[in-house]
């Protein structure tokens, strides 16, 4: 179960593999992820800064980026989605997993420093999200409110935000339902480029940023992967230890209690080799059924936890189960089987030879 | 390695096939004193003699009663005739092998093709079937699977099992787990049989019928057999009567048709 968790937890959280090299966030404390850390402190003027960073040579694509966690409501259902406001603009790609090339190009709602260009009132979903809310392209749903939007295409290929449902509009169109048009805000840029020249311009677009690189970001994930990992390994040597523990001692008195048998299978003429090997195939085949029902039990555990999380705490499971996790609990207790042989071999020989 | 058990038939009835001499089986009472305790002046723990210079032959084909009181000796000689305990002072031949120059390895292997065993408490292994039961020192032997089952279904039947064979010890009757045990004790053919009270544990009718069934499914087997029950000592060809370890006297029964 808590390997199903770490390996959850480690799963899940790839919410920044997008195809991008530098990240511009405000600097703080907070030890959220830069991507889905909503309502922090944000950039003003994104849109005149964001026409600013793409001048720079070198530099490929770039949008700022407004993520907001609202409810959105289709004729079905309605939901808590992380909504994400970009820029689409040519080699982006890919935003929080989702196909970015899906919105009309440039933000048209935001024309000349005003809020007053087209309305696309577009809204690409992505795959959970859009089975979150059961719709399809060409419905319409009410983001944050009355504000109609109509689901312009569903990113299948979404898959960056792990599970996490997405849905990615024009960023001034989120900015005015959210008030954050008033300044021009966003939370963060996402900077497109092989250029690591241009990393010191970004460091002084706003004062008190920071960039980050690629690098940086995956080193800040796979932190949180060790973390993950760690928490899997864990489980794993304490399985191994208390596993351990509990069959040597179990099993040992076991052993002790029937002593009589093994004084009486030694009367009969039963060396004391096929003694040991009927102890160590009993220890052996019971650590293997032990395992066998300990997965079972611990994917149920999942299925549990998973339910109660999704009921109370989250929209999508925290833990992952897997078929292969029955061969690697079988494999686990199969090892603390071995572990725990040679003590319980040790037993059986010394309490074994009696008379009966 | 089922070639290695000795039969009975290859066995010459005028010499004996168990000898005892001056057998002396000592116990002590609690542990030896540690150096702690030696410093203290803590003394050696009493000695018990269970059996006390015995001198015993007992010839091919012969059933030999062991009788006396509880705290006899009677177990005692059975183990140490059987190469189960080693003596303190004496020596047990068997068929000529002085089985106190035997190794424990040795000894638990004499008596795996030699000596059959049966338990006042019948100490039959709950999980395996009756037949499983009775087959189990077969497998020590490396007798193949289907000769072990076919030897073992037939043993039972002779001792009226059939309808039991595949019956787990707790499903059976006291009467029945003694039958049981009686042909696992007789499986491998063995030249000895050893019986610790083989009544103890069943009421006097059926302990009498298992008693005639015993003796007819041992065919002429030599049986030495311990009981402190007069009735079942009458099967016995030969009784010896011990008394605090020591043999009191010996009697000899009429051999019986």
């Amino acid at each position: 179960m808590v390997t199903g968790l770490g390996v959850g937890l480690a799963t899940s959280t790839t919410v920044y593999d997008d195809d991008v090299d530098y990240w511009i966030v405000p600097e703080t404390d907070s030890p959220e992820s830069p991507l889905i850390a909503t309502d922090n402190i944000q950039f003003s003027s994104v849109h005149e800064t964001n026409d600013r960073i793409h001048g720079y040579d070198g530099v490929d694509a770039t949008t700022p980026v407004l993520a907001q966690v609202l409810r959105i409501e289709s004729s079905d259902t309605a939901e808590y989605i992380l909504v994400v406001g970009v820029i689409n603009t040519p080699e982006l790609d890919r935003v929080v997993g989702v196909d970015s090339d899906l919105l009309t190009p440039q933000d048209p709602y935001y024309a000349n420093g005003e809020y007053n260009g087209e309305w696309t009132g577009e809204v690409v979903l992505s795959d959970g999200a859009a089975d979150i809310l059961a719709t399809s392209p060409g419905e319409s749903v009410a983001v944050a409110g009355n504000n109609t939007f109509t689901v312009a295409a569903i990113d299948n290929q979404s898959s960056s935000t792990g599970d996490i449902p997405t849905a990615l509009v024009q960023l001034s169109e989120l900015q005015q339902i959210t008030g954050a048009a008033e300044y021009d805000q966003a939370d963060q840029f996402v900077v497109s480029t092989n250029s690591p020249s241009v990393q010191n311009k970004l460091e002084g677009v706003y004062p008190q940023s920071s960039v980050q690189t690629r690098g940086e970001m995956t080193a800040n994930q796979v932190a949180e992967s060790d973390l993950s990992l760690a928490l899997a390994l864990t489980a794993l040597v304490v399985s191994l230890s208390i596993g351990t523990l509990f069959v040597v001692t179990t099993s040992g008195l076991e052993i002790v209690a029937d002593q009589q048998q093994l004084a009486v299978l030694s009367a009969m003429g039963l060396s004391i080799k096929s003694q040991l090997q009927l102890v160590g195939t009993q220890t052996v085949v019971l650590t293997g059924l032990g395992g066998l029902i300990g997965t079972i039990g611990g994917l149920a555990g999942i299925r549990l936890i998973n339910t109660i999380a999704i009921r109370t705490i989250t929209t999508e499971p925290i833990a992952t189960s897997h078929p292969v996790f029955i061969v690697y609990g079988i494999g686990v207790a199969l090892v603390v089987g071995l572990l725990s042989l040679p003590v319980l071999l040790l037993t059986a020989r010394r309490v074994s030879g009696g008379v009966p | 390695m089922a070639g290695a058990v000795t039969s009975i038939k290859d066995i010459d009835s005028s010499s004996p096939i168990v000898t005892a001499r001056n057998v002396t089986k000592i116990y002590k009472r609690g542990s030896e004193p540690g150096l702690i305790g030696r410093i203290l002046g803590r003394s050696e723990p009493p000695t018990v003699h269970a059996v006390d210079s015995v001198s015993l032959e007992i010839s091919s084909g012969e059933i030999v009663g062991l009788a006396g009181s509880s705290g006899s000796g009677k177990s005692t000689l059975l183990h140490l005739l059987s190469g189960l305990e080693q003596p303190t002072a004496g020596t047990v031949s068997f068929q000529g092998t002085d089985l106190t120059t035997l190794s424990a390895r040795e000894r638990t292997r004499h008596r795996l093709e030699n000596i059959g065993i049966v338990f006042q408490r019948f100490h039959l292994l709950d999980s395996l079937s009756a037949r499983a039961n009775v087959a189990l020192p077969l497998v020590e032997l490396g007798v193949p699977k289907s000769e072990r089952r076919k030897r073992a279904t037939e043993l039972l039947e002779r001792i009226g099992l059939e309808d039991r064979i595949t019956h787990r010890p707790g499903e059976l009757s006291g009467g029945e787990q003694q039958r049981v045990a009686i042909a696992r004790a007789l499986i491998t053919d063995p030249a000895l049989v050893i019986a610790d009270e083989p009544t103890g544990e069943l009421d006097t009718e059926t302990g009498r019928t298992i008693l005639e069934e015993f003796k007819q499914v041992a065919e002429n087997r030599t049986i030495v057999l311990a009981s402190h029950d007069q009735e079942t000592l009458e099967i016995c060809d030969r009784v010896i009567q011990l008394r605090d370890g020591a043999i009191a006297n010996r009697r000899t029964q009429e051999i019986r048709p």
